[in-house]
């Protein structure tokens, strides 16, 4: 029968271990308990008294099987007990028609024709679902539904000039007493330009005016400072890469020496612990030197006068700093106006040298610099390489190998202009991770 | 004491809201939430301050306008979005509960509105409140024909349905049949990418680009539920668009689609064009060309002509003239060497501008040609170009699609043949003077037509980018063509430009320089042999060199620049030393009266220019500190550049002076 029992332990108070003492040879046999053993040996004793061994004995000799009912037992009972429930009797009963079916069929072809009484041989399943339906369908209620917006031939002009609307608005209202309601304005929020990406702030044409080096026959020079700056870029990459490479190769290495430091370290303590002997005279010398170390002593006047000249002197050698630093930030002031001027001017210069170039219109999308914080959670999108190499260049439009990807250029094209935020695609639902425990309160439950 | 401000009960924290915050007012899904920003134009927004903003200890991620999203609150789309999700709720408890059939009806009876009584939306409401005036939708309209030609050429997926496909390339169409009828196509430019055009509607630039056929891959990183999102809303735009841009050119929308030649690959070909006020006529005439009315005319005065062509249709003698006023159409049309006048009928019709062979009219720069296309070229791009500058008849081989002018190759009519495969070797021979193609007899691996040009495809590019026929002997099949220039960079005056002849870019200075060289050279011409040499590799392949080379080069092209410099300044003097070397006699008469003329030429330029230099000097005086030291430092990159262009031309000035020696 399960008991209840706590946690640990018998349920008895804690005491020293029953074992008398064995030592001495007489001691060792006479004190072994050999209780257990006798049990047994009683226990075995009173079976074959009563009858021989259980373990023995074949089943049929220790049970049987009864079969006869105790008619006694039902009269016990209480007499609404005994009699079965009428609506369950009314329930039982069932009829030799079988029942009408509830479900819906579609009506005979000709309603109200007498028919020949012969059933078709095959029902049409009107209602029936395929599978590819059904998964759709569970696709829909997931909110993977087709497009629902109806696509249709303009038959109006949407920029038709609004006065004669207004006219007729008017109209209506002369006849109409009650005030119509206002439509809700748009707040001016709504107008303003989306946030575009890139660092000058400026908004990003949707297509930048292609230049000389994207032609597929280009000319020579476009083509070689385009290449050269591709090249550029690309090395600059590499060595970055390779950099970065180098820096964890050796942050790997200093990790492993001081590793193996650590184990040597470690041996050599061990080594020491069982073969230098001498280490311990150190030790125990070391542990006196700090037992021993002496208590502070309270501090004398002078002292405690001493250190408060120290730290006023401190607290006025700082304050000097911080008035210095701030006097010297000051005459900076001149400085940085003088910077910031020249920073301008340059600004003013270049717009002044060449103004075409200052509209971003011509800038390629992946030459704009991007700010740094940008929109929502991810990171823009790299841009592919748009480069025909040189081997593959070739003056015909029919051999020419297009690059890039379109559908990715519009879709980075519309981050960068600030439309929507970047997304990634995420393949699946992230799942929540299980982790199979016992409770704890397995411990309790006994079988006595 | 003042009042106590509580967080986040004023400020940014009110002005922005972050996205579950929105979705969460608008009780929306977040897909349904994005759709409803692209559609409406809200954009995520940047808080200063993100911390004073959001409430949450996570970082949010994206903010709105709390003004937009309360605006959103109205949007009549938003009840649509809902019953959308209604029906989504209806659909999945039906199938929780074992009920398949039922859900299956649900969905049923939404698709299929008329039985619902419940229609499906559409975003014209949208169009009117996004772009108020006509002009920003057309601002707007690069971005939408980029993406509605990208689609249009995409293969059809489950992300990307065939229907939609099909409904851009219907869209694209029509609109380059506006661009067509108006000439309003401008540039267009061919880059490894795809096809740039650009088009001028109502004073408006419009830029857009056309991929390539068939090389578009669809790849995982783009987010096709957000592009089909922009791609149902261009489509909406385009279409009304295209309605306002037909009826301004008094043609009907939508123009009559032929299925069945849309199926055999007509494009372009599978409109026809009407008038809107044929229409009243009961019979559709197909209208393709640029004569046709600017505006929609009175219909009084309209009526009165109707009349009158009602009367003229009658005696058959006349009726070519008027009634059938352009049977372009697409094929059924004849070549006609003579041009159409048309005069006003009735006092008061509309004059329509008169047709005619003016090579200064750059949109009808194709007009009196007949084009063949051959198998391998691009032939859509071409028929569109072609025909937006006025080309009439284009034929090209059956391989191609329906809508040929002609399929026959060996069609009499056809004046320039476009064609783009290598030359046989043998035959290569033959024509190695570039002229020979178009008067070969020979018919065999690279049939030649006698009395057609053959040409590349660029040529049609160049021609229309430079508003000009080019000179098509540079285009012939086999020969190395130019370099195709982008439209789009315009040079900087005094900048060096390949594309024109040296005469036209260089200075006055220049000039008079160069010439000076020559009849110098013309006096020693042992020592312009041996500088000659130097420079001879360059005339050679220019892709074969590395930059290395280059800068040697120019080193050495400074030097002698130099050298020339103190030669045309002492030139008297250098004669008698270089005669002294030569162990001549100083020949003094060599300096003839045209280099002393020139000499004089140069001597007044100098001095004009020292006096423009002092009248600048002074003006410099006037201005302010800051200003001039922009200005000097504008001056001093100026001359920086200017110089290297100079290098540029007197290099080029070399090669062609070598050329003209060696011919």
């Amino acid at each position: 029968m399960p008991v209840l029992k706590p946690l640990s332990g018998d349920g008895e108070a804690p005491k020293q271990f029953k074992q008398p003492s064995r030592k001495g040879k007489k001691a060792w046999r006479k004190n072994v308990d050999v209780t257990e053993v006798e049990q047994g040996l009683d226990e075995l004793n009173a079976q074959i008294i009563k009858g021989g061994v259980i373990a023995e004995k074949k089943s049929e000799e220790l049970f049987a099987i009864d079969v006869k009912p105790d008619t006694e037992l039902t009269k016990k009972l209480p007499k609404q007990l005994r009699k079965p429930l009428k609506a369950d009797e009314i329930l039982a009963q069932r009829s030799a028609v079988p029942a009408v079916s509830l479900k819906k069929r579609p009506a005979p072809e000709t309603s109200g024709k007498v028919t020949d009484g012969v059933l078709p041989s095959k029902r049409l399943r009107a209602t029936y679902v395929t599978q590819k339906e059904l998964s759709r369908l569970k696709r829909v209620a997931d909110g993977h539904h087709t497009t629902t917006v109806e696509v249709v031939d303009a038959t109006f002009d949407a920029w038709a000039d609004p006065a004669e609307e207004k006219k007729k608005k008017q109209v209506e209202e002369t006849f109409n007493f009650l005030p119509k309601a206002e439509k809700p304005k748009a707040p001016k929020t709504l107008t303003q330009q989306p946030i575009s990406l890139a660092a000058t702030g400026k908004q990003l044409p949707a297509v930048p005016k292609p230049k000389g080096d994207k032609s597929y026959n280009p000319a020579f020079t476009d083509y070689s400072e385009r290449y050269q700056e591709e090249l550029r870029k690309a090395e600059e990459a590499e060595k970055k890469r390779l950099e970065e490479l180098e820096k964890e190769r050796l942050k790997q290495e200093a990790a492993a020496r001081s590793r193996a430091e650590a184990e040597a370290a470690e041996k050599r303590a061990e080594l020491s612990e069982w073969e230098d002997d001498s280490a311990w005279e150190g030790a125990e010398s070391d542990a006196e030197g700090l037992a021993k170390k002496k208590r502070p002593e309270r501090k004398t006047q002078a002292q405690r006068n001493k250190i408060k000249r120290r730290k006023a002197e401190e607290q006025r050698l700082k304050h000097e700093a911080a008035i210095k630093k701030k006097e010297a930030e000051a005459a900076r002031v001149k400085q940085i106006a003088k910077e910031l001027a020249e920073k301008e001017r340059q600004l003013a210069l270049q717009k002044a040298e060449n103004p075409e170039e200052d509209d971003a219109s011509m800038e390629e999308d992946d030459e704009v610099e991007l700010r740094r914080r940008q929109l929502g959670k991810f990171k823009l999108p790299e841009k592919d390489l748009e480069l025909v190499l040189p081997d593959e260049l070739q003056d015909s439009l029919r051999l020419l190998k297009p690059e890039g990807n379109l559908l990715k250029d519009r879709y980075r094209n519309m981050l960068l202009r600030g439309k929507v935020e970047a997304r990634r695609h995420i393949p699946f639902k992230k799942q929540a991770k299980t982790k199979v425990t016992e409770k704890w309160t397995f411990k309790d439950f006994t079988l006595d | 004491m003042p009042k106590i401000k509580k967080k986040g009960q004023a400020g940014a924290a009110k002005n922005y809201i972050t996205r579950t915050q929105a979705v969460k007012k608008l009780q929306l899904s977040l897909p349904d939430f994005r759709k409803l920003c692209i559609w409406k134009g809200i954009y995520p927004r940047e808080p200063r301050n993100k911390k004073k903003v959001s409430k949450s200890a996570t970082a949010s991620t994206t903010f709105y306008y709390t003004k937009d999203i309360q605006y959103l609150l109205h949007e009549p789309l938003l009840q649509k979005f809902r019953d959308q999700k209604v029906l989504e709720k209806k659909i999945s408890r039906a199938l929780g509960r074992g009920d398949v059939s039922d859900a299956a009806r649900f969905e049923r009876h939404a698709a299929r509105p008329e039985a619902t009584g419940k229609p499906r939306y559409t975003l014209n409401h949208i169009i009117r409140e996004r772009y108020p005036t006509f002009n920003d939708a057309l601002r707007d309209l690069d971005d939408c024909l980029s993406m509605l030609f990208l689609f249009a050429n995409l293969p059809s997926t489950s992300a990307v349905p065939a229907k939609m496909i099909a409904r851009c390339e219907r869209l694209c169409l029509e609109f380059q049949h506006y661009l067509i009828v108006s000439h309003s196509l401008r540039k267009s430019f061919l880059s490894i990418k795809g096809i740039y055009y650009q088009a001028n509607i109502q004073g408006e630039d419009i830029l857009w680009l056309v991929p390539y056929k068939f090389n578009q891959r669809i790849v995982g990183d783009v987010d096709f539920r957000i592009m089909g999102t922009f791609v149902e809303f261009y489509m909406t735009l385009l279409g009304f668009v295209n309605y306002r841009l037909y009826s301004s050119i008094g043609l009907k929308y939508p123009p009559k689609f032929d299925q069945l030649k849309d199926e055999n690959g007509a494009e372009l070909g599978a409109f026809s064009l009407e008038g809107v006020n044929m229409a009243t006529q009961g019979e559709t005439k197909a209208v393709t060309s640029g004569e046709e009315q600017q505006q929609g005319p009175d219909p009084k005065v309209q009526a009165e002509v109707d009349k009158i062509i009602k009367q003229l249709k009658e005696d058959e003698s006349k009726n070519d003239e008027t009634a059938e006023e352009d049977a372009e159409a697409d094929d059924e049309e004849k070549p006609t060497d003579a041009i159409d006048k048309f005069e006003p009928v009735a006092p008061g019709g509309d004059v329509l501008p008169q047709p005619a062979y003016s090579s200064n009219d750059p949109s009808q720069l194709f007009a009196n040609f007949t084009f063949y296309l051959s198998r391998e070229t691009p032939r859509q791009p071409l028929e569109f170009i072609l025909r937006a500058f006025g080309c009439k008849r284009i034929g090209w081989d059956s391989v191609l699609g329906e809508g040929a002018f002609t399929n026959d190759e060996s069609d009499p009519s056809i004046t320039h043949h476009i064609i783009d495969r290598p030359v046989v070797q043998a035959v290569a021979s033959e024509e190695g003077d570039g002229e020979d193609n178009q008067t070969a007899q020979k018919v065999g691996p690279n049939q030649r037509y006698p009395g057609r040009i053959y040409v590349q495809p660029q040529w049609v590019w160049d021609c229309v980018n430079d508003e000009e026929l080019k000179s098509p002997e540079l285009y012939a099949p086999g020969a190395a063509l130019p370099p195709h220039l982008s439209p789009f960079v315009k040079a900087a005056p005094g900048q060096y430009d390949p594309t024109l002849p040296l005469e036209a870019q260089q200075t006055e200075a220049e000039a008079i320089e160069a010439e000076l060289e020559d009849a110098e050279k013309d006096g020693a011409e042992e020592g312009s042999d041996v500088e000659n040499d130097m420079d001879v590799d360059d005339a050679e392949d220019d892709e074969d060199e590395e930059e290395g080379d280059e800068e040697e080069e120019e080193e050495a092209e400074d030097e002698e620049m130099e050298e020339d410099e103190e030669e045309s300044k002492t030139l008297q003097r250098q004669l008698e030393l270089e005669a002294e070397l030569q162990g001549k006699k100083v020949q003094n008469k060599k300096v003839d009266s045209k280099t002393k003329a020139k000499l004089e030429q140069r001597k007044a330029l100098e001095k004009k220019a020292k006096e423009e230099a002092e009248d600048l000097e002074r003006a410099k005086g006037m201005l302010s500190k800051k200003k001039r030291k922009l200005f000097e430092q504008m001056q001093y990159t100026n001359n920086k550049k200017s110089a290297q262009d100079e290098k540029l031309r007197a290099k080029r000035r070399k090669l062609e002076k070598e050329k003209a020696q060696k011919a």
